[in-house]
């Protein structure tokens, strides 16, 4: 998609160098230098002109009229350098690489038509006013001013982000698309520390844990969460959201380390757009779900820090009436005129529905099944993915520990079908409750234990959720360490390298899906086809076509010597078939076999290589060696992966 | 003060005192006002109805203090004609003037002199009173007014309660300011309410009720409130994004090794995180994978913040280019060339190994007749093989290192031409039948040495010499020969003396046992000469181009720009009409002298200099021989159709060379009528490839 990674790097550290500037230079030819020399009868060759010398009536021609350096935009537009990025920032525009860079190689340099577009932007107007304004309120500090600083300052220019956001993402899969680092940061500045008197504000962070939770929420209540990952980094999330694949990470829940080579300013201005983003996004997702947006929370749950599944609660309730509410629009439909009417009836019922909420009696987890059913019967169309997402814990209660990271599981288990509880104020179900199936623990050991209940590792939730099926909870008990945790993101057969749990989860996909384990003596016509052994499930890809190759070899050679023993019977010597011999590839098939078969295989395939590299051209050359290159190095380092994996069992086993 | 004259004069000390009491205290309530005028203009922004009612009573005050004067005033003066002179107008008259009423204010009877001397004697305080003519009266001074006067007289100050240095007292205070900045007195203005003021409040006011202004509570309710952004209609044409657009692409995802336990075989050894260490900085692995056995004991990443600080930097630091990723099958680049069976016969494997060399072998040649090799060598030797047998048949032993050799095309002349370092020997090889060898020996004869020598020179170019002990000719350059190459007739030869300058290339004619030398002037530094195989035409290539010359004329035709660094060799397809080039840094170039003058193909093939380029007689083949130790046979198909391009295929590439101190093939020969290769190698042996 864009330069490698360092080369990309050399670019930036280039630009943040470039920082401090050089003179401007201006090509237009000295004008009263003319005139002086016309008016003395010089001649005009007395100064030769600039290199690029461009008459003064003609236009700019080729890049120096689709680009611009970057010192030169924000002179163009009259605006700071910080001023500028926050532009760029909020607008989404980024430098380009021209053909030629007309003004040195060190340049930054932006479209011209990005820079019209900036010009004509309402924005850039409200920063300047926001600018003048901070220079009054500096004023009135110098002087001492209080009221008047004070003034000053509750009525700073204020800008709305939301036609930006039309305007980047014209449509609504456009935003989705984009989500990524939207969430990842918000999630980030999630778990900053709400400190007053840090760098950020305590009240941008708390927006930031609302929106998040909220799409959480949605994200969970719509079942469309797909894969998840325990990371160094944090967490990995995958959900599908209208066909949109979309990926964030969430920081581990521990305190964050803010560094001091970060300049928050720019991460602000990301986060400042970001904000506005989802609180749209949240808004769209909540409006097709038939859930009022923003919620209304408990505020007894939302003190206890508990605001996911206080939202659960709200968004639950909030769908479960859409089918009667969609029976009265309808009714409400074939008279038009009245719509208003429907809008504030909707409010007052929301509000009532929110009071009812909070007469609920939160502790009986039967009124939560029942609201969660409810919601699980509301809607009918969904592909198969969401009813495999759906269905995979269902029935199946949770109870989390108090080491355990709450949120997360707060967020997976439900997302997934589960029902689940943690031990704290407001839960919906105590410890001891009969039913629980699993409890989630995090510690060396565990003292009472019920009988009735597996105590597993909170890995075990994730890997479920990967491999959507029950694993056996035999290796995740207390005290063990867990089977190795897989990325869900890796295509392992593109990657050449299967590790060894992946295969057992396979076989245990398999299981889940026969019911029946495969088994081991196939016949042979079976084997041979690596079509069939991946219909049965037992092998991956990567192993089927190593057994078909082997199986091929060895054909080869079987009619080899047929091939020769047919010959000595009708009386060729070797040395005619040597000379009969097919040096092409391209023949038919059987000669191909043969001559595979006759020379070193090795020589003529390098032979045929190095002739067909003579006739490429460069380019194509270039392009061949690059690709064979990246082969290599994909095989190395599945060699190396090899290596150490045979060197740590023989360590094991020795 | 007229009044307290008036007072003072009709009491003693005591009034007096209380007088000057009376006028203290006034001036003190004069002091105070303005006191209170300060004050109240203090008040003044606060409210203008308050500052009115403090500036009347100020005004009040004014006006008390002034009328006390006025009505002095008006007791004091009786007479009221002004200030005329009395003593001329009114001389002769009864009255000296008018009182306020208009009656005539009669003049007082004059004293006469005597009476009102005596009166002045007997009266002690005679010396203080005064005549004032204008009310006709005689006033008597106080001791006060005396006071007053003396102290005027001397030139103080009339009072002497008055302290001219008295303290400054600012009636007027700013609240901030040290002194007041003018002494002007308040305008009006700051006084009454400003109309304009008034009517940008009420426009203001008008604008907060319309709800064009927004009050900072009403603000910060609209903030949060989101609405529905994206509605069916956005889709529409008009909204969609602008051309260019490139979004930021995503972020990788993670691999197994970023997990919190992966397996083991991502966990990289001790070993290998040491040898890290080692690489360069920008090599070095971002990410250590590490295994923790249990989700609690994994801690906080220390770089979450600073990695998506960085991120953020790539979105809007970073140009974005749509690159274009291929994901293709490599062997799909590689082109569709014709099957290399319908191509038959060509070289392919060795069949036979000419060794008796004691040096690498620096050139061979073949006998027209195809029986015959010639072959010279580093050893000092020249030697004739037998083709078909690997036999070696003569040797010369000519002392020198033998650089080239060269069969006579002819096949009515067996002469060998060979090369050394600045000599040319024309050998009679022997290989013919009887009448033949007495030819040779005649046509190599020179009955007188030194009689064929080119007079034209100084310093002659080239001299013809019996050789005594191979029975042949020796031709002695004046310096080192780098290449021969016959005429296809066999009379004429070229030979290159490439730092010879005007006598570089030399034409020499065996028949005469002449020597010409065609250039006078070249235009760089020879490398080979090469006659064309039909016509009359002449070859000479410099290092980095070939000129053709066409003799008949004598006259440059074209000059054939190559494009390589330098040249080393050159072949002329047996057509004429194609040639290709050798370079030394492995390119070969095939022009078509019909088509341009620029190379119509170059192929990039050896990885070393490449030594010699060779056309096959017959067959369409050529061949290639480079110092990395291989040759390469290729074939090429020239078609007597000018619309159709030659056919160029790579077919073979033959290895069996072993390097020898840098140098493989040194040269490479095909055979005349068969598709044979011979090459000579640095490892001091000839090869032959067969089909």
């Amino acid at each position: 998609m864009r330069a490698g990674p360092r080369e990309k790097r050399k670019d930036k550290k280039k630009i943040l160098v470039c920082r401090g500037h050089t003179a401007h230079t201006e090509l237009r030819p000295d004008r009263s230098l003319s005139l002086f020399r016309s008016y003395l009868h010089l001649p005009q060759s007395a100064t030769m002109p600039p290199k690029h010398y461009r008459p003064p009536g003609k236009k700019k021609e080729g890049n120096a009229a689709k680009y611009i350096t970057r010192t030169k935009a924000t002179r163009h537009l009259q605006v700071s350098l910080n001023t500028f990025r926050n532009l760029c920032i909020l607008k989404g525009i980024y430098p380009r690489v021209p053909k030629k860079k007309f003004e040195g190689n060190h340049k930054t340099y932006y479209g011209i038509k990005d820079m019209t577009y900036l010009a004509h932007e309402p924005l850039l107007d409200t920063f300047r006013q926001i600018r003048a304004h901070e220079k009054k309120i500096k004023k009135a500090k110098a002087r001492k001013n209080k009221e008047r600083e004070e003034r000053l300052c509750n009525r700073m220019p204020t800008y709305k982000l939301d036609r930006l956001i039309l305007e980047r993402y014209p449509t609504f899969v456009d935003a989705l698309r984009d989500l990524d680092d939207c969430l990842t940061m918000v999630h980030l500045f999630a778990s900053l520390p709400a400190v007053e008197g840090e760098r950020i504000q305590v009240k941008r962070i708390h927006n930031c844990r609302r929106l998040s939770h909220e799409w959480q929420a949605y994200i969970s209540r719509t079942h469309s969460l797909r894969k998840t990952f325990i990371s160094v980094k944090g967490i990995y999330y995958q959900a599908e959201v209208q066909g949109q694949k979309i990926t964030w990470l969430t920081p581990h829940a521990l305190q964050q380390v803010l560094t001091d080579d970060v300049d928050f300013n720019i991460m602000l201005t990301f986060l400042e757009f970001y904000e506005t983003l989802l609180k749209f996004v949240n808004f769209k997702l909540y409006h097709s779900i038939n859930v009022k947006y923003p919620p209304i929370l408990d505020p007894r749950l939302e003190a206890l820090a508990a605001e996911l599944y206080a939202l659960f609660r709200y968004v639950a309730t909030g769908s479960a009436r859409r089918p009667a509410e969609s029976k009265f629009v309808a009714s409400i439909e074939e008279k038009k005129d009245s719509n208003e009417k429907m809008d504030t009836a909707e409010s007052q019922s929301d509000l009532r529905l929110a009071q009812l909420q909070h007469q609920l009696p939160s502790n009986e987890p039967g009124a939560l099944m029942q609201l969660l059913e409810d919601s699980n019967n509301a809607d009918d169309e969904v592909d198969q993915d969401t009813i495999e997402c759906k269905t995979l814990f269902k029935n199946l209660k949770f109870f989390l520990s108090r080491e355990v990271p709450r949120e997360a599981l707060l967020f997976i288990i439900p997302a997934f079908g589960g029902v689940v509880s943690w031990e704290g104020e407001g839960a919906p179900f105590e410890e001891t409750d009969e039913d629980i199936a699993y409890q989630i623990v995090d510690r060396p050991t565990q003292g009472h234990k019920f009988l009735s209940r597996h105590y597993v590792q909170p890995q075990w939730v994730f890997d479920c959720v990967n491999s959507r099926i029950i694993i056996p909870a035999d290796e995740y008990m207390v005290g063990m360490v867990p089977p190795p945790h897989l990325s869900p993101f890796v295509d392992n057969e593109a990657e050449g390298y299967v590790p060894e749990y992946a295969e057992a989860i396979k076989q245990l996909q398999a299981a889940a899906k026969k019911n029946v384990m495969p088994l081991p003596d196939l016949d042979d016509q079976d084997l041979t086809d690596p079509q069939n052994l991946l219909a049965e499930g037992v092998m991956d890809r990567t192993h089927a076509n190593e057994a078909a190759e082997e199986r091929r070899k060895l054909q080869l050679l079987e009619k080899q010597y047929h091939d020769e023993l047919k010959m000595e019977m009708s009386g060729i010597t070797y040395s005619a078939t040597l000379s009969n011999k097919k040096p092409d590839n391209t023949g038919s098939d059987e000669m191909q076999h043969k001559d595979e078969v006759m020379v070193p295989v090795s020589t003529e395939k390098d032979d045929e290589d190095d002739r067909a590299k003579l006739y490429m051209s460069r380019k194509k050359r270039g392009l061949y060696e690059a690709i064979e290159i990246s082969n290599q190095r994909k095989k190395d380092k599945v060699a190396l992966l090899k290596e150490r994996k045979r060197k740590a069992a023989a360590s094991k086993s020795g | 003060m007229a009044k307290e004259k008036y007072e003072e004069s009709s009491s003693d000390e005591e009034v007096d005192s209380s007088s000057d009491e009376e006028v203290d205290s006034s001036s003190d309530e004069v002091e105070a006002s303005p006191d209170e005028v300060e004050s109240s203009s203090d008040e003044v922004e606060a409210s203008s109805d308050d500052v009115e009612s403090s500036e009347d009573e100020s005004l009040s005050d004014n006006e008390k203090v002034e009328e006390s004067d006025s009505s002095e005033d008006e007791v004091a003066p009786r007479n009221t004609v002004g200030d005329i002179p009395l003593v001329e107008w009114h001389k002769d008259e009864e009255h000296i003037g008018y009182d306020i009423k208009g009656r005539k204010i009669k003049k007082q009877p004059r004293k006469d002199k005597l009476a009102s001397f005596i009166e002045g004697a007997d009266d002690p305080k005679n010396w203080r009173k005064i005549y004032d003519e204008y009310n006709d009266e005689e006033i008597e001074l106080t001791k006060d007014e005396i006071k007053i006067i003396q102290r005027v007289i001397s030139g103080r100050t009339p009072h002497a309660e008055v302290n001219p240095y008295e303290d400054y007292v600012d009636w007027f205070e700013y609240e901030d300011k040290g002194h007041p900045l003018s002494n002007a007195p308040e305008p009006k203005r700051r006084f009454i309410p400003s109309k304009w003021e008034q009517k940008r409040v009420a426009n203001l006011v008008r604008k907060i009720r319309a709800g064009l202004i927004k009050v900072s509570d009403q603000q910060k309710e609209e903030e949060h409130t989101a609405y529905l952004l994206w509605t069916d209609d956005t889709d529409s044409v008009e909204n969609k994004k602008r051309g260019g657009y490139v979004p930021a692409p995503k972020p990788k995802l993670p691999g197994h090794e970023e997990g919190y336990n992966p397996p083991v075989e991502y966990i990289p050894t001790a070993q290998e995180i040491n040898s890290y260490e080692l690489m360069f900085e920008e090599d070095r692995p971002k990410f250590i994978p590490r295994r923790y056995l249990n989700y609690r004991s994994v801690p906080a990443y220390d770089k979450g913040v600073k990695e998506s600080f960085d991120r953020c930097l790539d979105q809007y630091l970073c140009p974005r280019t749509r690159k274009k990723r291929i994901n293709i099958d490599p062997e799909s680049l590689k082109p569709k060339l014709p099957s290399r069976k319908d191509l038959r016969p060509y070289p392919t494997t060795c069949y036979l190994e000419y060794r008796g060399h004691m040096g690498p072998v620096n050139c061979i040649s073949v006998d027209p007749s195809g029986q015959w090799l010639a072959s010279a060598s580093t050893d000092g030797t020249a030697r004739v093989w037998e083709i078909e047998t690997g036999r070696c048949l003569k040797i010369w032993e000519v002392g020198e290192v033998a650089r080239q050799i060269c069969w006579n095309p002819s096949p009515d002349r067996p002469i060998l031409a060979v090369v050394l370092e600045y000599d040319v020997l024309l050998l009679n090889s022997g290989m013919a039948d009887i009448d033949i060898q007495t030819k040779m020996k005649e046509l190599l004869h020179i009955s007188e040495p030194g009689a064929t020598e080119d007079a034209g020179d100084s310093k002659s170019a080239v001299t013809w010499i019996q050789h005594e002990k191979h029975d042949g000719i020796r031709m002695k350059h004046f310096k080192a020969v780098s290449s021969i190459e016959w005429h296809f007739k066999g009379d004429y030869f070229t030979t290159v003396v490439p730092s010879g300058d005007s006598k570089a290339i030399l034409v020499h004619q065996l028949s005469k046992k002449h020597s010409d030398k065609p250039f006078r002037k070249l235009p760089g530094i020879p490398v080979t000469a090469v006659f064309h195989p039909s016509k009359k035409k002449f070859f000479v290539a410099t290092k980095k181009f070939v000129q053709v010359y066409d003799l008949s004329k004598a006259k440059r035709i074209q000059k054939l720009e190559t494009g390589v660094r330098e040249i080393s060799s050159i072949s002329i397809h047996p057509g004429g009409e194609n040639l290709i080039v050798g370079s030394k840094e492995g390119k070969m170039c095939w022009f078509d002298l019909e088509l341009s003058t620029r190379p119509y193909k170059t192929l990039k093939t050896h990885s070393k200099d490449i030594t010699r380029v060779t056309f096959h007689r017959t067959y369409p083949l050529f061949a290639s021989a480079s110092d990395d130790c291989t040759a390469y046979v290729f074939h090429s198909t020239v078609y007597s159709d000018l619309n159709q391009n030659p056919l160029i295929v790579p077919l073979e590439i033959l290895h069996g060379h072993k390097p020898e101190h840098g140098r493989g093939v040194l040269d490479c020969k095909y055979h005349p009528r068969q598709p044979w290769l011979f090459t000579a190698g640095a490892d001091s042996t000839i090869k032959l490839y067969c089909h």
